[in-house]
């Protein structure tokens, strides 16, 4: 089985949306693999125009916010860079059990890059806090650029969103079958070893 | 054979089955993001359940539909399952077209309820159109309307000519049910995702989260044949293929033409309805005015028996021992701030602040409204008789007051409002309940604790008191002079005495002298003394006028409360004005009447009195000096002699 990757769009992003940003497009494409019985839950953006849909499990909440900390720690440690986060889905599959092992592989059909490219210092972003809208300039013209910016940041992030859904279209067949009883596909959030 | 004859049935039949579900869930997606009454917005009510499918989830939530795709979404109005008379097979498509409606803003409220009766418009034999209608729409004629189709969804099973459907084995048909079970349910998916991020789902979110009275309104459209839109209305438009699915018979294909740039339309017409002033709101003196408020002081109670608390602009914190009579409550009825229009916020609509009173315009009845931007009208209430309960109000209107309150035909004197009591018999049982602090910010209105008194008697009735933030006052009534003109009289309920009424400490009488200060009558000193005694004897003499007064106090009827203040009729406040029958509190009401100018005169009798006084002094002391000098001199003579 091949392992289809998707390089999605980069996104420059403030440290501030960081947290908005990748809630929505990994909540999206996760609920894309969810294939599993879902009543789906809209949740709208607070800093964009957009709205984006949940599988509506806990669990798989909590563990996408924790990752989304983990990034934010990283990115944090390593300001002002391009950075990259994986969603990587694979299926279990045992090895070959032997005396020595009898380990269980993953196979990975299907990964997923989140480029951000985050381009302001996080010392005002508090990791909990997804409100923050910093205002560094008062004045009207930087009120004009902070808004044109975030329109331009929308109009990517929209862009990226069609852009899942094109290859969830387009790519099918390395899907595998729905087990019974599994809602969504087994999966992994990490962050590139050479972006570490 | 029979057997696989059967299974390939079989095979087929669950083809078709899994089309025609196919057809109604991508039906029901669109329509639930496009139309209020049948979305899923709202139904979070389940979803903080955890998924449908986990163990703890009771079977009875997902009904049998919602597993179909394994997205369980809202229930479908009964009309959604009536599209099946619109296709006759899986072979005729379905085209949702999504209308934006627009309308004068003279829509009622019922308007924007749309029925979820179908209505069936056939139109000619190739065309079955349903479309989600209103009886408003109806009735206000299809002429009014103005239509744009933002959205039009095609969503239709190709037929794969030349084709035997039935054909294949068993294992692959399994195989490819199977798998195109699953590429169906990533097209759903698929599908969700995009109708929330196509422009009219913004359109279709605002309309539904908040209350603004929009002048648009989502229609959807449902039909087998639609009219191709004309090339001026595809130029503005993109469209949007999702990949089609083969199936056994054909593919299924789906697809979306869509504004890209609907959101300027939308945001013209989402503008909440102007402001406009209400005059007869609940609550409005104009609806009923006679009406009393519960917040009319009665002779018993405490604050906390108030049936609701009002925030005025003045409070007795100064004077707690002694609760004002007169109590104001502005006309609308509640200080607390709840965003009534507001926003939207949200939905709600934005708060709108009222601008400052208008004296000569209605107030309009905003609940949200803070009582500091604009000035209430008083409800004057006094209670000073010892009956239980107030008598009949008297409401004079709150423009004309504080117009007449400012017209003023002579300059008034601050009297030192704690200064200022009630007779004895206001003092006990005549407590009243203290007014609730109401803040009232008028412009200009600098914070006294001064009640400024009227000062002439045919002038009409001045500013009686500037209003400050935290007191509040109770008139005890009205009492109009010989000249009919009337005034307020003002009256704070405790148990002073009527000595306290006129403490002119605080205003030192030039010829206030001490006890001990009366000396050599023939002196300069004696003669100031004496005058001061005569004053002090007439600040302890008793009243005069009583029965005057007790006419005044019948006398004085609202006419002629209204014949002094300017006649507006707009705006009529409440002004209660009770009155004493008591020939001690009318007495009271006497002193508590006197004027500045009274006052004035007085002082000014007790100048002549002086002056007489000197003069006679002057002429005694000098008679006496003459007759002193007479009478040396005619010592000396003798002496001489």
């Amino acid at each position: 089985m091949n392992c289809e990757v998707c390089q999605l769009k980069e996104l420059e992003v403030e440290h501030f949306e960081i947290r908005e940003v990748l809630r929505c497009i990994l909540h999206t494409i996760v609920f894309h693999r969810a294939l599993g019985l879902v009543r789906p839950k809209d949740v709208d953006l607070e800093l964009f125009e957009i709205t984006y849909v949940q599988c509506g499990d806990v669990e798989l909440e909590k563990k996408i916010d924790e990752k989304i900390d983990h990034f934010i720690s990283w990115v944090e440690k390593h300001p002002n860079k391009k950075s990259q986060i994986c969603l990587s889905f694979y299926e279990v599959k045992s090895k070959q059990p032997s005396w020595f092992t009898n380990k269980t592989e993953r196979l990975y059909w299907e990964q997923w890059y989140v480029n951000l490219n985050v381009t302001q210092h996080p010392k005002h972003h508090s990791s909990k806090s997804h409100h923050t809208k910093l205002i560094v300039d008062p004045g009207e013209s930087a009120t004009e650029e902070r808004s044109c910016r975030r329109a331009m940041v929308e109009a990517s992030l929209r862009e990226v969103l069609f852009q899942i859904i094109k290859f969830v279209n387009e790519k099918k067949d390395h899907v595998p079958p729905i087990s019974e009883g599994v809602i969504y596909f087994p999966y992994e959030i990490t962050i590139p070893r050479k972006f570490q | 054979m029979t057997s696989t004859h059967t299974n390939s049935h079989t095979e087929a039949a669950k083809m078709e089955q899994v089309i025609t579900e196919f057809f109604y869930k991508s039906l029901l997606i669109i329509l639930e993001s496009r139309s209020s009454y049948v979305s899923s917005r709202n139904y979070s009510g389940e979803q903080t359940v955890s998924s449908p499918s986990s163990s703890s989830s009771s079977s009875s939530s997902v009904r049998p539909r919602d597993k179909w795709f394994n997205l369980a979404l809202r229930e479908c109005p009964s009309a959604l399952e009536n599209l099946d008379l619109c296709r006759r097979s899986n072979f005729e498509p379905v085209v949702v077209d999504v209308i934006l409606e627009q309308k004068p803003l003279d829509w009622g409220p019922a308007s924007f309820s749309p029925t979820s009766d179908l209505v069936r418009n056939l139109s000619s034999k190739n065309k079955n159109s349903y479309f989600w209608n209103s009886d408003q729409q109806d009735e206000s004629g299809s002429e009014m309307k103005c239509e744009k189709i933002i959205e039009r969804w095609f969503v239709q099973n190709e037929s794969r000519k030349g084709r035997d459907c039935n054909s294949g084995n068993r294992r692959s048909s399994c195989n490819n049910l199977s798998a195109l079970y699953k590429k169906l349910i990533l097209m759903l998916r698929s599908l969700y995702v995009t109708v929330r991020l196509l422009p009219a789902y913004n359109i279709f979110r605002d309309l539904n989260s908040s209350g603004l009275i929009c002048s648009f309104k989502l229609v959807p459209r449902v039909s087998s044949f639609v009219e191709p839109l004309t090339r001026k209305e595809e130029v503005d438009m993109q469209r949007f293929w999702f990949t089609p699915v083969d199936t056994s018979c054909g593919r299924l294909c789906l697809s979306v033409l869509y504004h890209s740039s609907i959101s300027d339309m939308s945001s013209e017409s989402s503008t909440p309805m102007s402001p406009q002033f209400i005059p007869d709101y609940v609550g409005s003196p104009l609806a009923d005015p006679l009406r009393r408020f519960p917040s009319l002081p009665v002779s018993h109670g405490s604050p906390s028996s108030l049936p609701f608390s009002r925030r005025h602009s003045w409070s007795y914190d100064h004077y707690k021992a002694s609760p004002p009579l007169v109590s104001f409550s502005p006309s609308p009825t509640h200080s607390e701030s709840n965003a009534l229009v507001s926003n939207p916020s949200s939905l709600g609509l934005p708060p709108m602040s009222l601008p400052p009173h208008p004296p000569e315009t209605s107030l309009a009845h905003k609940r949200n409204t803070n009582f500091d931007e604009y000035c209430p009208s008083p409800n004057f209430s006094a209670s000073p008789s010892p009956s239980p309960s107030p008598s009949l109000p008297i409401y004079i209107p709150w423009t004309h007051l504080s117009k007449a309150l400012l017209r003023s035909e002579s300059a008034p004197v601050n009297i030192a409002a704690p200064k200022l009591a009630n007779t004895p018999a206001l003092s006990g049982k005549q407590n009243l309940p203290p007014c609730p602090p109401l803040k009232i910010t008028r412009a200009g209105t600098s914070r006294t604790d001064n009640i400024r008194v009227p000062a002439e008697t045919d002038a009409t009735i001045e500013k009686i008191f500037s209003f400050g933030k935290e007191d509040c006052w109770k008139y005890s009534g009205v009492k109009a002079f010989s000249n009919s003109s009337p005034r307020i009289s003002c009256s704070r309920s405790s148990s002073r005495s009527l000595q306290d009424d006129f403490d002119y400490s605080e205003f030192p009488c030039p010829f206030d002298v001490e006890d001990g200060e009366m000396m050599d009558p023939g002196s300069r000193k004696s003669q100031d003394a004496a005058v001061g005694a005569l004053v002090r004897l007439l600040k302890k003499a008793p009243p005069l006028r009583q029965n005057v007064s007790l006419n005044f106090s019948e006398a004085s009827r609202p006419e002629i409360l209204s014949n002094s203040i300017p006649k507006q009729s707009q705006i009529l406040e409440a002004v209660t004005v009770e009155y004493a029958a008591a020939p001690n509190i009318a007495s009271f009401r006497l002193v508590a009447s006197k004027t500045t100018t009274d006052a004035l005169e007085e002082l000014r009798g007790y100048k002549v009195m002086k002056n007489l006084l000197l003069s006679e002094g002057g002429k005694a002391y000098t008679s006496n000096v003459a007759s002193a000098a007479e009478h040396s001199s005619t010592s000396k003579d003798r002496s001489i002699l």
